[in-house]
């Protein structure tokens, strides 16, 4: 999907958020992080490594 | 005295034939006016005045019929009313064109940004339905029966929009346009059960 999509969803990190976590909210299952991982490598080095604030889109 | 009678007759036919010879060119003349003048806007009259038109292509015929029989003043009174009919018609012709014109560009502008956010739309959905069909379980607030909803509407969605795009591209604007907000308010429908927030 494109970035400058306006119907993309987007979610802003909060301490103690995942991947995992965060695919299970939007998704329902952790496993689909990877979804969310390929999305943003464009700002994300690291699946593991996530920082507050950083905006994420939801795929 | 019979004799007197018979040149008074005589002489008030050809009064009258020639009175009615001499109304013939003007006659003849105003119906070839009559005629050049619905010509140049007849194909704009058959769509913007069909029922004025009809009734005006009646007057020529009776105008015709009259020719015909040789009653050329009938002809050249009844010319000038017809001829205001005209230009009457003329004016109505014109008013309505320049308003099918102006729906036709109010449309052409509403179809650019319908077709700039509907794809933007169907992309951001599929990628979506894409993910969630790969799911284990759902989000939780997304039941089953809205899953299967949304997976139904997203299809229905799509191909009213190809029907739209393609009756945009047979010249169909303003049907196209219709049918493009329906599938927009569906879109939209279909993000809200989806949970996704539009950015903008």
């Amino acid at each position: 999907m494109s970035t400058d999509n306006p119907y993309a969803q987007y979610h802003v990190v909060k301490k103690g958020d995942t991947l995992s976590k965060i695919a299970e909210e939007y998704y329902g299952d952790k496993m689909l992080y990877t979804k969310i991982f390929e999305a943003n490598k464009d700002v994300l080095q690291d699946p593991n490594k996530i920082q507050p604030g950083q905006k994420l889109r939801i795929p | 005295m019979r004799i007197a009678n018979v040149f008074v007759a005589l002489a008030a036919t050809t009064l009258m034939l020639a009175g009615c010879a001499s109304q013939k060119e003007p006659a003849e003349k105003a119906l070839a006016q009559v005629e050049s003048s619905v010509a140049e806007f007849r194909a704009d009259a058959e769509k913007y005045a069909l029922d004025e038109l009809q009734g005006v292509d009646e007057s020529i015929a009776r105008l015709k019929n009259s020719v015909a029989n040789k009653d050329y003043s009938a002809v050249v009174k009844a010319a000038p009313a017809l001829n205001s009919t005209i230009t009457a018609l003329k004016e109505t012709i014109a008013t309505r064109k320049a308003d099918a014109e102006a729906m036709m560009a109010a449309a052409q502008s509403e179809w650019t940004d319908l077709s700039a956010k509907v794809p933007q739309m169907v992309e951001a959905i599929q990628s979506r339905v894409d993910t969630l069909g790969k799911s284990r379980k759902l989000p939780k607030d997304m039941d089953k029966a809205t899953w299967e909803t949304v997976k139904t509407d997203f299809e229905t969605m799509k191909t009213e929009w190809t029907d739209a795009t393609a009756q945009f591209a047979s010249g169909q604007a303003g049907e196209a346009v219709r049918k493009a907000r329906e599938v927009k308010a569906k879109g939209d429908q279909i993000l809200g059960q989806l949970g996704m927030t539009p950015s903008a």
